[in-house]
């Protein structure tokens, strides 16, 4: 692979870096000089495009159609387990129930576990949502089986055959990037409305860290001890099951951890398909009738299933002490015990919800608090939006006007904003940094026009040169094919529209998560206070964080923002404090040693020590927020994942597969970019 | 039949690279250093570069080199752990190079032993069960297996362990558990790579006294790698010398010491004391004539140090006698202390 050091030779002795952003800069001048004559570099003239979508549509409806008697009889054999499941679970008493997630958690992680899952079904029982929860987890139950068999087989494959190794881990990105609701909708077409939309969706969901963790726990098996297997006359299949899958349980393991966690995200986003009580449906029925409190207690019960499930396998993982199975048992017992009381009394059924007052009373006072802040919460919002979201999506040129700003952006103004930026980029590149001053002009020019009326060729020509930087020459005919197909595919201006509020939210969560990761690094005190937030946050399903930004501030694109914000934010904590944290001692020594300062041994080798881990959250933060932004089109954003979310409730297979392909063509090219430069920074510290 | 040798290595070469293979057919005739660098030319790796010799039955075969030198590579692909580009590996008289995958498991459950440098242990099984897995594999019941380990495993000092995890024991105890392993499976060929580098020195001179007294009683064929001339020089019946893939010198510890063959093999022996490796045998002169009037009592398996030692004060010829007191030879004191003389320069 071509990186930066394989770039050496350029025309006119510039240096790459400088190369890239001149001919980017140059490409977006000409463009905006051009505007007037030739308004078709900015909206991509629609007689240009060919209808892409309508064309997957034909080509998959034909497809599924072929496979759907299959599909049918196998949706059909599916149903049967999950039936017994759902029976089995909702059928069996409750108090039977918790004394075995009680049990299990004891048998697990001892008392502290035992405690988790006793004291987090007991809060899902009386929320009054025992039903509900138990239609879910049915679905996880089955679900979860079928994506580590098929998550299994993968792995397996890939390590047994080399040749597909490659092709596999392909799938497996896409399988991954693809946005969620986007494989709904032609399951929708293959299954019909019903429940087995969301097993089999979760099924393909969670089958890749399954496979990538028996990937990489196989490969991870000392090399001596397969070759022990080996001279101990093993066959093949004796050396995989009796030597090389035992010797890599704890990395199967957190394979089986995130497999779980992925089934439950993913079951709970499939509610939008409906057709099934379980209790994501409940939170989005009580969203769309503005019960928030309601919506709110049935996030928490989620919340709660996830964390139990979350802690509990992740103990899998690790090395266990054994727990006294006599006690294990005690507490089942105790379960049914309860239940034959229960029965005896006569009250069999699970006790209504004693959180219903609460909850409407969180709706009342919601409601009240809402009434009497509602104008500093709408100025929060609005301002974000005039003087934040809006500049950056249409431009300073649009969104500068006397109603909002106080005044109307003229031309001159833009003229103006020029002049200054070039002054300031000719001093930059007088004192020798000539790189700076191309960027400040290129971020002047987008502020000024706005992401969403970037001139394509810019894009294109932009993205490109980013591409060539990060990954060398291929790379960058790679991403110009792929953002090509884009843009002759009519998707154009709604992934420009994606690619606006995910990068308003990822600089934002770049400036704020840095930050907070940077107070981490440095104070404890602020770790001990941020970790266990982050770690909730991530144990969330996507879907919960909607419900807090909809109380406060309705549907909307700052809404969104928020929501992507909350969830994106995550990995650019953790990756910054864990890198700076990192810094090998020595290093430490040595600078203390050589008189630096904290702050000067913060600034001069913690960071620059720290870029790759930083880059690799940023990396993190990005995939995030594309995953959150298809989520968040259900509560209104613009763009792709909007596209992606009315395919789905029109079941317009083309539309739902072309746009979430789009998005998947984001994804991958910010992943590789930011993946590039990561990797050249780590060659450049001697760490690769 | 007797003279057949126990296992029979004719040229082997280990390429690595792409269509390795194909590469050395089209380079190969002619001596090894021109095949290995029209080989080298084309990006490919010759570790190994003819390797050629035979081991006796019986016999405790050392291969010496330092990293990089090619031996793991080398019993590797003896072992068929690595598939060898070229050549030919016989052990007992059977082209093992030709065996089907499926005799390959029969050799290995029952004919051929392996212990690893870093032990190579399963992580998930406990210390008898970790002995027993060649018979496990090789279908045998729980319970015959197990009785049949148990006293393999007392024999390299770990009874009462049996049912400890390897994490749960020093790096000593695991190697014991990698050469009880390599024994379950009653194996006549035994392959050893570097099993005591990993350990400590005093553990490590412990367990190789240990694993002379199992040798002993076994009377297996040994091939044993090692990068440490004092641990080939003190197990050895013969000892290979490699450099860069190749074989440089072939001899008894004696020979190594006393004549090596070029400047790398003299690097070796330059920082051993001769002494206490070569034997009175080496430089005895099959004559009788000019013995003198002194019998110090020399016998020609005597170490070099400890028959100077005896004739310190002599100046004539003195007679070497076998353990019954039947003349052999003689040896001038002159030679003896000329012999001990470490080179300088």
């Amino acid at each position: 692979m071509t990186t930066l050091d394989a770039v050496d030779s350029t025309p006119w002795g510039l240096s790459p870096k400088l190369l890239a952003a001149v001919v980017a800069l140059l490409t977006g001048a000409i463009c905006l000089l051009l505007q007037p004559y030739a308004p078709w570099l900015f909206a991509f003239p629609a007689g240009w495009t060919v209808p892409a979508t309508e064309w997957v549509g034909t080509t998959l409806e034909v497809v599924l159609n072929a496979i759907k008697p299959t599909m049918r009889l196998f949706s059909a054999a599916i149903a049967y387990p999950m039936e017994w499941a759902n029976i089995a679970l909702a059928g069996t008493p409750w108090p039977v129930v918790i004394g075995t997630v009680t049990a299990i958690g004891w048998h697990l992680g001892g008392w502290r576990m035992g405690l988790l899952g006793f004291v987090g079904f007991l809060f899902v029982l009386l929320s009054g949502y025992w039903e509900e929860s138990m239609n879910t987890l049915s679905l996880v139950v089955v679900s979860v089986p079928l994506a580590m068999i098929l998550g299994g087989l993968i792995g397996l494959l890939a390590n047994e055959i080399p040749r597909l190794r490659a092709a596999l881990l392909v799938a497996l990105d896409a399988m991954q990037t693809i946005p969620t609701f986007a494989y709904l909708t032609p399951l929708l077409l293959l299954f019909g409305f019903g429940p087995v939309v969301g097993l089999v969706a979760s099924a393909i969901y969670a089958a890749p860290p399954m496979a990538r963790n028996v990937i990489l726990g196989l490969e991870r098996v000392e090399p001596e001890v397969k070759e022990a297997g080996v001279m101990s006359g093993a066959t093949r299949f004796q050396q995989l099951f009796l030597v090389e899958i035992p010797a890599a349980s704890r990395q199967i393991m957190v394979g089986v951890n995130q497999c779980l966690m992925a089934a439950l995200s993913m079951v709970i986003i499939a509610a939008v398909i409906g057709g099934f009580d379980d209790i994501g449906w409940e939170v989005l029925l009580t969203m769309r009738k503005a019960q928030f409190g309601q919506a709110f207690l049935a996030g928490l019960v989620i919340v709660t299933f996830a964390i139990v499930i979350d802690r509990m396998s992740a103990r899998l993982a690790l090395e266990r002490k054994r727990f006294d199975a006599r006690i294990s048992w005690g507490l089942f017992a105790a379960g049914v015990a309860g239940a034959i009381l229960l029965w005896l009394t006569g009250v069999s059924a699970p006790p209504e919800g004693i959180f219903g007052g609460v909850a409407d009373s969180v709706d009342t006072a919601l409601g009240d608090f809402t009434a009497a802040n509602g104008a500093s919460l709408d100025s929060v919002k609005n301002n974000a939006m005039f003087y934040g979201l809006l500049p950056l999506r249409i431009g300073l040129d649009e969104a500068v006007l006397p109603f909002t700003w106080g005044f109307q952006w003229t031309s001159s103004m833009s003229l103006w904003l020029f002049v200054a930026a070039g002054l300031g980029g000719a001093l930059l590149a007088l004192t020798g940094r000539p790189v700076a001053g191309a960027l400040l002009l290129i971020a002047v020019g987008i502020l000024e026009t706005g992401i969403a009326n970037l001139p394509w060729p810019f894009v294109l020509v932009g993205a490109a040169a980013l591409a060539w930087l990060a990954q060398g020459p291929r790379f960058a005919l790679v991403v110009t094919a792929l953002l090509a197909t884009i843009l002759i595919s009519g998707l154009w201006e709604r992934a420009l529209l994606s690619l606006y509020l995910s990068g308003a939210a990822v600089a934002a969560c770049a400036v704020v998560g840095g930050a907070l990761g940077l107070l981490a690094a440095i104070s404890p005190m602020a770790w001990r206070v941020l970790r266990p937030i982050c770690d909730m946050l991530q144990t969330i399903p996507l879907f919960v964080f909607l419900i807090p930004v909809l109380m406060f501030f309705q549907i909307g694109e700052f809404s969104a923002f928020l929501a992507i914000c909350a969830y994106a934010i995550v990995p650019m904590i953790r990756y910054t404090q864990a890198g700076i944290v990192s810094t090998p001692p020595e290093l430490l020594e040595a600078a203390t040693a050589s008189g630096a300062s904290q702050t000067q041994t913060l600034l001069d080798v913690r960071l620059p020590y720290a870029t790759p881990v930083i880059l690799l959250g940023l990396n993190q933060t990005i995939l995030y927020a594309f995953a959150m932004l298809v989520i968040a089109a259900l509560i209104g954003t613009t763009g792709l994942g909007q596209s992606i979310y009315l395919a789905l409730g029109q079941a317009d297979v083309g539309l739902g597969v072309s746009a979430g392909a789009a998005m998947a063509i984001l994804a991958f090219i910010a992943d590789r970019l930011v993946q590039g430069f990561a990797e050249e920074r780590r060659k450049a510290l001697g760490l690769a | 039949m007797t003279d057949r040798p126990a296992i029979s290595v004719e040229n082997l070469w280990q390429v690595f690279g792409a269509n390795a293979a194909s590469a050395y057919d089209e380079a190969s005739g002619g001596p090894p250093e021109e095949i290995a660098a029209k080989l080298k030319a084309q990006g490919l790796i010759p570790a190994v570069r003819g390797v050629t010799f035979d081991v006796a039955p019986g016999e405790l075969f050392v291969v010496m080199g330092l990293s990089g030198s090619g031996k793991s590579t080398l019993i590797r692909g003896i072992s068929r752990l690595v598939e060898p580009t070229a050549g030919r590996v016989e052990i007992e008289g059977e082209d093992v190079l030709a065996a089907t995958p499926k005799r390959m498991i029969e050799l290995r459950r029952s004919k051929i032993g392996m212990v690893f440098q870093h032990f190579g242990l399963f992580p998930h099984m406990s210390v008898i069960d970790n002995v027993a897995f060649p018979l496990k594999v090789g279908r045998m019941s729980r319970k015959e297996r197990h009785d049949k380990v148990r006293p393999i495993i007392e024999t390299v000092g770990l009874a009462g362990r049996e049912d400890a995890y390897p994490r749960e024991l020093s790096g000593g105890q695991k190697q014991r558990v990698g050469i009880a392993r390599s024994l379950a499976g009653d194996c006549s060929v035994w392959f050893l790579d570097e099993p005591f580098s990993a350990l400590d020195p005093l553990i490590r001179r412990q367990l190789q006294d240990e694993f002379l007294e199992i040798r002993k009683r076994l009377n297996t064929t040994i091939v044993f790698i090692t990068h440490d001339i004092a641990e080939a020089l003190k197990l050895a019946d013969r000892i290979a010398i490699m450099r860069d893939g190749q074989v440089v010198q072939i001899g008894t510890p004696t020979e190594i010491v006393l004549n090596p063959v070029d400047d790398y093999v003299r690097e070796f022996a330059r920082d051993v004391a001769r002494g206490r490796h070569a034997k009175v045998g080496s430089i005895m002169q099959g004559g009788t004539e000019g013995i003198g009037p002194d019998d110090p009592g020399l016998s020609p398996d005597m170490t070099l140090e400890d028959a100077l030692a005896s004739c310190m004060k002599l100046y004539e010829p003195v007679p070497v006698r076998d353990a019954s007191g039947t003349l052999l030879g003689a040896v001038h004191p002159k030679d003896l202390a000329k012999a001990l003389q470490v080179e300088q320069g």
